[in-house]
């Protein structure tokens, strides 16, 4: 019972947290093609592409992309180099200097974005008038700045992939090229780098994106040459709208298939292993696969995130968008007509019940009263259907329809799958895989 | 004994390699780490002269954390040093909620799950955190906003009547600072937990312990090392975070970052921002050090 | 090269900071030969290997190879191939590329590498295996393959660091046939490295016996099995039994010790140590199992030791008698299975015998430790 418990906490917990994790970026994504002009999800309107084309026509972003780029190519360019051989030294340092070497090459990592940026810009500059040159000297440059100051940091990422690599490494490969006959220089080439080349691979993924994603450091240094980031925090600062929503949207799309990828390859080549150490591994390695998938509950979300892109993406083929926004903006028109016309019947019953009371008030006479309150009801009452009719009346109908079976079921479900020992047992398969 | 080392070095790498290696090392730590750092330090001690010429020594940029500007109204920069206290608790809070909320996934990962499941939820874990943190901020100011999804659930629900302004209450900052850094938190518990060895946990349950004993007397020291690489790295990243505070911060609220940005950008004044920076990277290295010492951590299991 | 290129280590010393790793050897290895360094491990062997490739600098002293002096000299530029311990071969390159490695960084092309792959892989028996990675290979491959990459290097000098201490018995016993005729083959000096004294009595032409950093003895196998120049020699390579006590008289070649235990026995001295032993010496005696039999009882003299046995145990080729030994350590006598019948004397005092020649008299010195 108490085990039980835990395993349905724990699933539970799971749920919440990926919920959290990426439960934003799906709404996220979602927003991307309602037309509502403010990135939401629920008053849905139309599904359009409409915001992929605003993106598209955003110089600014375009250029933005392109800055991300050069400076992502420069920064794995510098921080794999520079992490490489933080690695080698790692690895041969002295063992006294060991911990203050480490501890000076992690550091990067845990000082504040703000601190490098500011620390590299205020040190080039000062380099740049020492140097005695001008304002518009490469030292000063945007680009040369953010890829300094991103590669001081995102170095150590690559470090510490390398490292552990590295620590894989057997280091009379080297002495054997040398004792071969080859140079230091060739024994790094033929034997060292190839041997890290995954590793080297990984981290020059990862500098690129820690590059492409960086604001902290790079919003102090980029100068002339704003990257994506930059260009999206000033669009995000400044009002939001749905054309960043299908920039995400994109952007999830390619980091998914990109994972996707990375992770079908990496499978195929450990199967590739297996097979090569037993060939009979190799014909049902192909079939067992998809059996792993369908019983996989994480792998069924990852498959519904993609399916629910996917849906997306079909549904936008059989639906005419411009259809849709042409109704909704006549639906908000009829509203706003509707809305007018209240309005002016209210004034008119205002003006009808003022002239009323006046009338009885001249009078003197209760019986006025009398005729006019029922009145001023009933036009109220036309004018709330008016006003707000299409928002609540369909949920109000669907409520008051469920209604009487609710209380059948509410009790049973909340609880029900909590301790109903039967519940439990259907779900342990699928937990327990 | 230095020269050992040198020669050593060379015997080892060749003089090309060993020397390319040295150059690229020195240009590393000494140029990208070392002397921008100093510079900056140097930066915050000098007078600011908007001539852009370099000032004389004054301890004048830090005065005016404390005492705010001369002349000013009250005794203290009341205003600059409570948004310092607020960045640095909200901070310490933020890591404190990540902990928990990581821990679990972390264990789960490490000890339960297996194989392909692993491997998934690895991915799904990793996934977010290749968006961009604007992009991820931006995501959480639509469901946090007025009318964002989640005010629309609430009110659905009937537990509000009206939109209630998370992002003014700073409730989308905090949740947006956890959302940041979750894969910094998991990973390194997780890389620790990963290696503690299941007969450990087999055998105290076989001895009768309870799970929460289990966690509290086997799990949770051994993985004090990645739990204190994780918890370090969200306090740091968290404190020293300026994207998420300038799009889910409310509207009254500052980040310690956003002054020290407008100070910089804004201001154009870089000695009052570079003494802002160093203040706020000495007080984040003390309270990360004050912790280690605390929990008895060793600077070497950080990034691990 | 009729002879080959010889190696001569002259006065070589090898600190690690205070620590002394190779003390003062000098070792004249002639071109030609199979020469190995025995020794426990830890005694320095790998480290004397590792100054003549040119991994390490000697502290004091020359290492010459063909009458060269190669200080200064990287490892890539010496005329000596190394087989490594754990043969380090390049995972990620397949067999022949591997074999082919120092043609490579000559610039040899594809081709003629190919070619030179053939044939090396011919003489190790492994055609048609180019094409594998090394992971693809069993333990023994594997070892010719190392050795067949060494050789392509053509060096005048092989060196091999216990390249047959990761395989198995069988194997190991097929290795050594294979490496001594590899060696006759192509002709070039060999210089092995191993803590089994089994390898380097079948394979090698000389030994050096090493002790901490200090080389005992250097000389072919018989001369170290049979005339030990020191006690740690002795006790290092074959099994013996050591009977300590002191020197009571000299008779020209030979020396009675009064042992602790077993009454004064005869026994020759030992060459390196003739004329060196004096009356009253502190001196270690050595018998080895299979020079011991059991003689009648109630026999005595001083080449006679009575002792009382511990246990017996049969070892198929032989039958083994332990007895209470000589200051602790048992008294092994082992006695060759001829068909013969054997009484069990456990319990009982029996009289042992030995021909004087084979047992051998040595200033008294640390034991190796089994």
């Amino acid at each position: 019972m108490n085990n039980l418990f835990l395993r349905v906490s724990i699933w539970v917990y799971l749920g919440i947290f990926f919920a959290y994790l990426l439960g934003p970026l799906v709404i996220m994504a979602i927003t991307a093609f309602n037309s509502n002009g403010f990135p939401s999800v629920s008053p849905w309107e139309c599904f359009t592409y409409a915001w992929f084309s605003e993106l598209f026509q955003d110089e600014r972003i375009l250029n933005g992309i392109k800055n991300s780029i050069i400076v992502g190519i420069g920064t794995v360019i510098m921080s794999v180099t520079m992490g490489l051989a933080g690695a080698l030294i790692l690895t041969q340092v002295w063992p006294k200097l060991r911990a203050t070497y480490y501890t000076i090459v992690i550091a990067p990592i845990l000082v504040p974005g703000v601190v490098l940026g500011i620390s590299t810009v205020v040190f080039w500059q000062r380099v740049n008038n020492w140097l005695g040159l001008g304002p518009d000297s490469i030292l000063a440059d945007g680009l040369f700045l953010t890829i300094i100051g991103q590669s001081t940091f995102i170095a150590s990422y690559c470090m510490l992939v390398l490292v552990a690599r590295l620590q894989r490494y057997d280091l009379t490969l080297n002495e054997a090229a040398l004792d071969l006959g080859a140079t230091h220089t060739q024994a790094f080439r033929k034997i060292l780098l190839p041997f890290m080349m995954p590793a080297l691979a990984t981290s020059a993924v990862l500098a690129f994106l820690a590059s492409f994603e960086n604001y902290n450091t790079t919003t102090f240094t980029f100068g002339d040459y704003p990257t994506l980031t930059i260009e999206l925090a000033q669009k995000v600062r400044y009002g939001i709208s749905p054309a960043i929503s299908a920039l995400a949207f994109i952007i999830i799309v390619l980091t998914v298939f990109g994972a996707l990828t990375n992770e079908a390859l990496k499978r195929r080549k450990e199967l590739q292993a297996a097979a090569s150490g037993d060939t009979v591994k190799k014909v049902d390695g192909g079939f067992r696969l998809p059996a792993i998938l369908s019983r996989n509950p994480a792998m069924i979300a990852l498959i519904a995130l993609v399916a629910v892109i996917g849906l997306s993406t079909v549904n936008a083929m059989s639906h005419n968008p411009a259809q849709c926004i042409a109704d909704v903006k006549e639906e908000r028109d009829m509203q706003r007509t509707l809305e007018a016309e209240a309005n002016l019947r209210a004034l008119a019953e205002r003006r009808a019940a003022a002239a009323a009371a006046r009338a009885a008030e001249a009078a003197a006479n209760g019986e006025a009263t009398e005729e006019t309150a029922p009145a001023t009801g009933g036009s109220s009452q036309t004018g709330g259907t008016g006003a707000f009719g299409n928002v609540f009346a369909p949920t109000n109908l669907d409520g008051a329809e469920e209604e009487p079976e609710a209380p059948e079921e509410a009790p049973a479900s909340p609880f029900g799958s909590v301790f109903d020992p039967g519940n439990l047992s259907t779900a342990e398969p699928s937990g327990g895989n | 004994m230095k020269n050992g080392f040198l020669k050593n070095f060379y015997q080892h790498n060749g003089k090309v390699m060993g020397t390319a290696l040295l150059v690229i090392i020195s240009f590393w730590i000494g140029v990208l780490i070392i002397l921008p750092q100093l510079s900056m330090l140097d930066y915050s001690l000098r007078e600011y002269l908007p001539s852009g010429e370099v000032g004389d020594y004054t301890l004048k940029n830090y005065r005016h954390l404390i005492y705010g500007a001369e002349g000013a109204s009250d005794p203290y920069n009341y205003v600059d040093l409570k948004v310092f206290m607020r960045t640095i608790i909200a901070a310490i809070c933020v890591t404190i909620f990540n902990l928990i909320l990581c821990y679990p996934i972390a264990f789960f990962l490490g000890q339960v799950a297996k194989g392909m499941k692993l491997r998934v939820f690895a991915l799904l874990l990793i996934i977010p955190y290749w968006i961009n943190e604007i992009l991820r901020a931006f995501a959480l100011k639509i469901i946090f906003g007025a009318t964002g999804m989640i005010n629309a659930v609430l009110i659905g629900m009937g537990i509000l009547d009206e939109p209630f302004d998370f992002i003014r209450a700073d409730i989308a900052l905090y949740a947006g600072l956890g959302y940041a850094y979750i894969l910094l938190m998991v990973f390194p518990m997780y890389n620790v937990i990963e290696s503690l060895d299941g007969n450990q946990i087999e055998a105290a349950r076989d001895l009768g312990a309870p799970w929460w004993r289990i966690h509290a007397r086997i799990v949770i020291p051994y993985a004090k090392p990645g739990i204190s690489s994780g918890a370090t790295m969200v306090f740091m990243l968290s404190a020293g975070a300026l994207a998420a505070p300038q799009i889910l911060g409310g509207p009254s609220s500052l980040w310690f970052t956003q002054i020290i940005y407008q100070w910089f950008n804004d201001g154009g004044n870089w000695s009052q921002g570079a003494a802002y920076a160093i203040v706020l990277l000495t007080s984040c290295i003390i309270i990360v050090l004050a912790f280690m010492k605390l929990f008895k951590v060793n600077m070497g299991d950080i990034g691990k | 090269m009729s002879a080959g290129v010889g190696v001569n280590l002259e006065n070589l010393w090898i600190r690690f900071g205070d620590f002394v790793a190779v003390r003062d050897a000098n070792v004249n290895i002639n071109g030609g030969d199979f020469f190995s360094f025995l020794g426990p491990s830890g005694c320095g062997k790998t480290t004397i290997l590792r100054s003549v490739s040119g991994f390490l600098d000697p502290s004091e002293g020359r290492v010459l190879i063909g009458g060269n002096d190669m200080a200064g000299i990287g490892p890539n530029k010496r005329p000596t191939a190394l087989i490594f311990q754990n043969l380090a071969l390049f995972p990620l390159m397949k067999v022949w590329e591997n074999i082919t490695f120092s043609m490579e960084i000559k610039g040899a092309s594809a081709k003629e590498r190919r070619k030179r792959a053939d044939e090396l892989l011919d003489m190790i028996a492994l055609p048609g295996q180019g094409d594998k990675l090394p992971s693809e290979l069993s333990g023994g491959q594997k070892q010719r393959v190392a050795i067949a990459r060494a050789l392509c290097a053509e060096p005048d000098v092989l060196l091999l660091d216990e390249p047959l201490s990761a395989l198995d018995l069988k194997l190991r016993q097929h290795m050594r046939t294979e490496l001594r005729e590899i060696q006759k083959r192509v002709g070039i000096t060999f210089i092995y490295i191993t803590h089994d004294q089994g390898e380097a009595l079948t394979m090698s032409d000389n030994i050096a016996v090493m002790k901490a950093g200090i080389i005992d003895q250097i000389g072919d196998g018989k001369t170290v099995y049979n005339d030990p120049s020191t006690a740690f020699v002795a006790s290092f390579v074959g099994e013996n039994n050591v009977f300590r006590g002191k020197v009571k008289e000299i008779r020209g070649d030979e020396a009675l010790i009064a042992t602790n235990r077993s009454g004064d026995l005869v026994s020759r001295i030992s060459t390196a140590n003739q004329g060196k032993m004096n009356v009253g010496d502190e001196a270690m005696m050595f018998i080895r199992p299979e020079a011991l039999s059991i003689a009648e009882t109630g026999t005595s003299g001083d080449h006679f030791v009575t002792a009382k046995v511990n246990h017996e145990e049969f070892e198929g080729n032989s039958f083994n008698i332990f007895t209470e030994g000589d200051g602790g350590k048992e008294i092994k006598v082992s006695i060759p299975n001829l068909g013969q019948t054997f009484e069990d004397h456990t319990g009982q005092q029996i009289t042992l015998e030995y021909e004087t020649q084979n047992a051998v008299a040595v200033p008294a010195g640390e034991l190796a430790t089994e």
